[in-house]
């Protein structure tokens, strides 16, 4: 579902972010990138979603090389891959019903199937009845459960998530994670960047360790800490 | 047929959670639109006022009269060789009780003047219209020497200068329009541009959905489109409110009209409206362009 090849990032002024990363994800995984900050698992993110070009290296997206994407197709690799930030990045003029359809309209779903697929989605994630509010009108992780909503409400295959969990209180945090797993064993292909120890060791999936831009640790099922893999 | 609802629906929707951005950008272009609209409107009230002066008598022979032993006949005699003349084109005598009525009407709000004046003092005058004005000085020279004329007044010294005057005015009307209306450009451009800057967090999520280019553009052309038109629509309407006002004010003027024809005036003022919608058009497209890189 995703392989980088040899992937380089290095930023105007020489900061090397990304250092000759091979990875092969497939299709129904949920990996954790960990790592302390800095160590590259936020320019991964931003590099799968084309927000930054490689220096060196490929990236395949879905089968798709996404280094060769000319610029007026990335918001068509985007459309397939759902995102989750720490900071939600939600539409604060429009209401939650509004902010979650937004991904649907702009593929140009009709607007039966817009408002079908949004109530059934919100109901996924806890919210039905506050399609009205506003995202200020919302607690954190309430807020967060609306950016979960947009990323899947049409089913994307991929799911891409940088510190979805870094705002939240632990308790919030679980529901959360709950809910990417729920989405996880519906075939989405979950890849998720913390650095939130108990998250990590409580879920056991895969954990694909930066530094300093460097893989340093690829297990199947691991713990954020180094240890022996089962 | 979903989507240009869709998008003009956001466009809508933007405009009425954002009201003190569109009411600046509105009133950015209303005020612009208002003095460029003002400026064309003085300019034709000039032309027009230009116009009624270069129909107007052009030469006055004013004449003697029987005290000096000029006669009524020595009067037709002078109209009827001034008519023949080639530069001329038309004569009118004003005997004295013509003059006692044109002072009259000239100085109706004066009416202790009038009861000073003699009608007997006022000269009898000869009034020419002339067919090529710029021969005013021929004229007068050759009536200057005549026995029966005691002056020659020109209208054309006065033309000259009003000509000067108003050529002056009709430049700077235009000129102003067209810094009215390029200020309205500068305006709403830079209203946008501020507008999308307070927005750019947004269209950044957009595009993060996957939302394309145009599919950001399009609304945000709607509202610069439509404030445009508000704009302008706002400062045709403040014009057609102040003309009546002006003409009413004129008309206490003899001498000039501060009037526009309606067709002149609706001419305008819908080409104004199509440059106030064009002119929010072309304030997105410059404010939306620095946001919308991949």
């Amino acid at each position: 579902m995703i392989r980088l090849q040899d992937v380089t990032k290095i930023y105007d002024g020489g900061t090397v972010a990304v250092s000759d990363v091979a990875l092969d994800i497939p299709k129904g995984e949920f990996v954790f990138l960990v790592g302390p900050s800095g160590s590259g698992k936020s320019t991964l993110i931003r590099l799968l979603l084309r927000e930054e070009e490689t220096t060196r290296g490929k990236i395949w997206v879905a089968g798709k090389d996404i280094t060769k994407l000319p610029s007026w197709k990335v918001p068509y690799l985007r459309r397939t891959v759902g995102t989750v930030f720490q900071d939600f990045k939600l539409l604060p003029q429009k209401t939650v019903g509004e902010n979650v359809a937004f991904a649907l309209e702009v593929i140009g779903r009709p607007r039966t199937v817009v408002h079908t697929q949004v109530s059934q989605v919100l109901e996924l994630v806890g919210l039905d009845g506050k399609a009205e509010r506003f995202p200020h009108q919302l607690s954190g992780g309430e807020q967060q459960r609306v950016s979960v909503a947009r990323a899947f409400v049409n089913r994307p295959p991929i799911l891409l998530c940088d510190e979805p969990t870094g705002n939240l209180d632990p308790g919030t945090s679980v529901g959360i994670m709950r809910l990417l797993d729920r989405i996880n064993r519906t075939g989405t292909t979950v890849v998720m960047a913390t650095h939130d120890h108990a998250i990590v060791d409580a879920m056991r999936r895969r954990v694909v360790a930066l530094d300093n831009g460097m893989v340093t640790r690829d297990q199947h099922t691991g713990r954020y800490e180094e240890g022996p893999s089962q | 047929m979903t989507r240009p609802l869709y998008l003009f629906r956001e466009a809508l929707v933007n405009m009425w959670r954002n009201p003190m951005v569109v009411a600046g950008a509105v009133l950015a272009v209303f005020v612009s639109l208002t003095l460029a609209l003002g400026a064309v409107v003085l300019g034709e009230i000039v032309r027009v006022n230009t116009v009624q002066w270069q129909d107007g008598d052009h030469v006055i022979v004013f004449l003697k009269g029987s005290a000096d032993g000029i006669t009524l006949e020595s009067h037709i005699g002078l109209e009827n060789e001034i008519a023949d003349w080639d530069v001329v084109e038309s004569t009118r005598y004003v005997d004295q009780t013509g003059a006692y009525e044109e002072f009259q009407e000239i100085f109706a709000n004066s009416p202790a003047l009038i009861r000073e004046v003699d009608p007997a003092s006022l000269p009898a005058s000869i009034r020419i219209q002339l067919s090529d004005i710029s021969r005013w000085r021929d004229v007068q020279l050759r009536l200057i020497d005549k026995p029966a004329v005691r002056s020659v007044t020109a209208q054309g010294t006065i033309l000259e200068g009003i000509s000067g005057l108003t050529t002056g005015l009709n430049v700077g009307a235009l000129l102003l329009a067209v810094i009215q209306a390029a200020a309205a450009v500068v305006l709403i451009a830079n209203t946008v541009r501020m507008a999308i800057y307070a927005r750019r967090d947004e269209v950044g999520i957009m595009k993060l959905v996957g939302a394309g280019n145009w599919f950001i553009r399009i609304p945000f052309f709607i509202e610069g489109l439509l404030e445009g038109l508000l704009g302008a629509g706002l400062a045709v309407v403040t014009v057609a409110l102040i003309r009546p006002w002006l003409a009413e004010a004129g008309s206490a003027v003899d001498l000039i009209q501060l009037d526009v024809a309606d067709g002149f005036f609706w001419r305008r003022a819908a080409i104004l409206i199509l440059f106030g919608g064009l002119a929010g058009l072309a304030g997105s497209t410059l404010g939306l362009r620095r946001f919308l890189k991949v």
